[in-house]
């Protein structure tokens, strides 16, 4: 399925003026999910991920499994997704629009800055909101009862890496945090700093870049003349590339280069081919995690579906924006019911398994930091491998990196 | 001593990228009046192009320079000739809405086409380095360096010397002289968006194998653009140089010793403050004189 069918799917549910919830046959109802990804504009990229994820849970619960049951009756899953350009103030004109017209339930867009403003919406018309795009602070610290997140908050989303550069050896002392000014990043990097701090590392430098970056010269001549064992960047995927390639191509040499977006990506990886070795990243999700699921089997039969339908490599967004998904049928068969606040209820009580991870939610609405905090990867071989938690892993961790010229 | 070197090294780098990425801005400015909010468009339709024929052909992409041009060029005149011009005849602010809604459509194409995914050009020199004493020069942006500036001479030869140049002056310095003397002028309006097209294609190149890029990066080509011909001055490839490497030294600098979060801060104070004043940039309008 493509975004025109989405598009088109959502503009004729408009057309209808449909209620929430109506009846499109004897037997099936349908269960309408609202909500905006941004499918141009500047978080395009990972939005098209978080829109996939969502289709594909919705298609293969209509299409294979013939519609979820929920309090003895059988529903049908419609999304109505519009795109919000990455513009948060178009995500909230639809998410308002959506209200007014009667959605009960919806999903989260991409990035911190979206979700934020449309989860106050939904909030304040005590609508249940699931996402997998916001991870910042603000959003979980606001005392909102109705947004729920797939991951920790950003502070909290640090600490599996810190705990794996504990066990390296010989042990790093020292880092170096490298920071967009962004929403998201600014707070990310203030978990890089609580996490590495509490576990006994020195910061060298902080370096805050514009949220467009041309250029990272200067940056990194800075990091020459006071070099960290350990450089941190917690940017966006393209900040994370030009990052690297100015690295290899100045000589700028660290033991342990962890980037928080990027190497999950096969451009990522293929842009910067065997310089790609080594670096570090968070994920959340891949296609060997053992949890076993209700609807797709496991894992592997939900990649094994995504790929039947996109061609589009899959990416942990798209694990966990179908998670989103389970989670709310699942929340809504624990409350046997479709009243928002019953499925609320049932959402902060959540304890289910799902092929993504153990869904399980903080008092404040964000992923509970063990049950789905992160895991970290490690480019070996042009593949991302798991590293940590012990538990997860595929390979062990590669530390200290080799120089630049080496891996020439 | 180091750092500074290394900074101002890496500021005149920077500048000159920003100086060959301007100066098709500069040049529809100062002889058509257009502000041609579609310039980051044909930056990135330059970089996107670069990127299929270099991996098309396994040829290093500057090689595809003379192509892309080529392309651009063609696509420019039709542009103009079919499109602003006709907006310019009903009124002169309609280009500026028509290559805004231009830029809008076109992105969205571009999204369709090559996905909204990070798309980077890898030369096989993109990893090398060289050291000339203190300073620290990587090859990629050396190589963008030295394309920037032979392409900014041969605009200024062009402009200075060729019998194209010599029409494309005469109308832009008088236009009702040089319509009187026989030149037809919408061609010579339409040549001058293609050649300024052409090298926005080019600097899409050279901007494409320093960094990574997405349909979504337009916007900030045509803001770069704009402060570059207000800081140098409209209508020259020298403007635009000093404009350009102005720009780069004011972003390294600032970065470098006030925050790498401030060189907006720094760019846009000194756009005002040049507006203030110098309005009409350092080298003032290259066509004014006789006007």
């Amino acid at each position: 399925m493509k975004r025109r069918d989405v598009l088109s799917a959502g503009l004729g549910a408009i057309a209808l003026s449909a209620p929430a919830i109506r009846s499109v046959h004897a037997q099936t109802k349908t269960l309408t999910i609202g909500g905006s990804v941004p499918l141009t504009g500047a978080a395009a990229e990972t939005g098209l991920n978080v829109n996939n994820g969502y289709i594909t849970a919705a298609t293969y619960m209509n299409d294979v499994l013939g519609g979820v049951e929920i309090a003895g009756e059988k529903y049908k899953i419609e999304l109505k997704l519009f795109d919000d350009a990455s513009d948060p103030a178009r995500a909230t004109t639809l998410i308002q629009r959506q209200i007014d017209e009667g959605t009960d339930f919806f999903l989260g867009s991409f990035g911190s800055n979206i979700v934020l403003p449309t989860a106050a919406i939904t909030e304040r018309a005590k609508k249940p909101m699931v996402q997998t795009g916001g991870g910042s602070d603000a959003i979980f610290t606001r005392g909102y009862k109705y947004v729920f997140g797939m991951f920790p908050r950003a502070t909290r989303q640090f600490a599996a890496a810190s705990a794996l550069f504990k066990t390296l050896q010989p042990t790093p002392a020292t880092y170096s945090v490298i920071y967009n000014n962004d929403a998201f990043s600014k707070t990310a990097a203030e978990g890089v700093k609580l996490s590495c701090n509490a576990a006994g590392f020195k910061l060298l430098d902080t370096f805050e870049l514009p949220a467009k970056v041309t250029d990272v010269s200067s940056v990194l001549a800075s990091v020459r003349a006071n070099t960290p064992d350990m450089l941190l960047c917690v940017v966006h995927d393209q900040n994370s590339l030009l990052i690297a390639r100015q690295m290899v191509a100045t000589n700028t040499n660290v033991k342990l280069l962890f980037q928080g977006l990027g190497p999950q990506l096969a451009s990522y990886r293929e842009a910067l081919g065997k310089y790609s070795e080594s670096i570090l990243c968070s994920t959340y999700w891949d296609e060997t995690v053992p949890y076993k699921d209700k609807f797709f089997g496991d894992a592997k039969k939900f990649a094994e579906y995504y790929r039947s339908k996109f061609t589009r490599p899959i990416a942990y967004h798209v694990a966990g924006a179908a998670a989103c998904i389970e989670t709310y049928v699942m929340a809504m068969q624990a409350a046997k019911s479709l009243k928002p606040d019953a499925v609320r209820d049932a959402l902060a009580a959540a304890d289910f398994e799902t092929f993504y991870a153990r869904i399980k939610f903080t008092p404040d609405g964000d992923g509970d930091p063990l049950t789905l905090g992160g895991m970290i990867g490690q480019v070996q071989k042009g593949k991302l491998e798991t590293v940590f938690p012990e538990a997860a892993k595929s390979a062990s961790a590669i530390y200290p990196a080799q120089t630049w010229d080496k891996k020439a | 001593m180091n750092l500074i070197a290394q900074t101002l090294a890496d500021g005149l780098v920077l500048g000159g990228i920003y100086a060959l990425a301007a100066v098709g801005f500069s040049l529809i400015f100062g002889v058509l009046h257009v502000i041609n909010l579609s310039h980051g468009i044909l930056v990135l339709m330059g970089a996107y192009l670069a990127l299929i024929f270099s991996e098309a052909l396994h040829i290093d992409p500057l090689l595809c320079i003379p192509p892309v041009m080529a392309v651009l060029f063609c696509v420019g005149y039709a542009y103009q000739r079919f499109l602003i011009q006709r907006a310019v005849d009903r009124a002169s602010v309609n280009s500026m809405l028509l290559t805004f809604g231009v830029a809008l459509m076109l992105q969205n194409a571009m999204i369709w086409v090559f996905s909204p995914d990070m798309k980077s050009i890898t030369p096989s020199y993109a990893f090398t380095s060289l050291k000339l004493g203190p300073v620290n020069l990587d090859a990629v942006r050396l190589s963008a360096l030295a394309a920037s500036l032979i392409l900014l001479s041969c605009l200024a030869a062009l402009l200075r010397f060729s019998p194209l140049g010599r029409v494309i002056r005469a109308t832009a310095q008088q236009t009702m002289a040089a319509r009187l003397c026989g030149v037809n002028v919408r061609h010579v309006y339409a040549l001058t968006f293609a050649v300024s097209a052409a090298f926005a294609g080019a600097a899409g190149i050279v901007i494409g194998i320093i960094l990574p890029f997405s349909p979504m990066d337009e916007g900030a080509w045509t803001l770069n653009a704009f402060v570059v011909v207000v800081l140098g001055g409209v209508g020259s490839p020298a403007g635009a140089l000093i404009g350009g490497l102005l720009l780069g030294l004011v972003s390294t600098l600032t970065a470098q010793y006030i925050g790498p979060a401030f060189p907006n801060v720094t760019m846009f104070l000194l756009l005002v403050l040049l507006l203030l004043v110098r309005p009409n940039g350092l080298l003032g309008n290259a066509f004014a004189p006789s006007r």
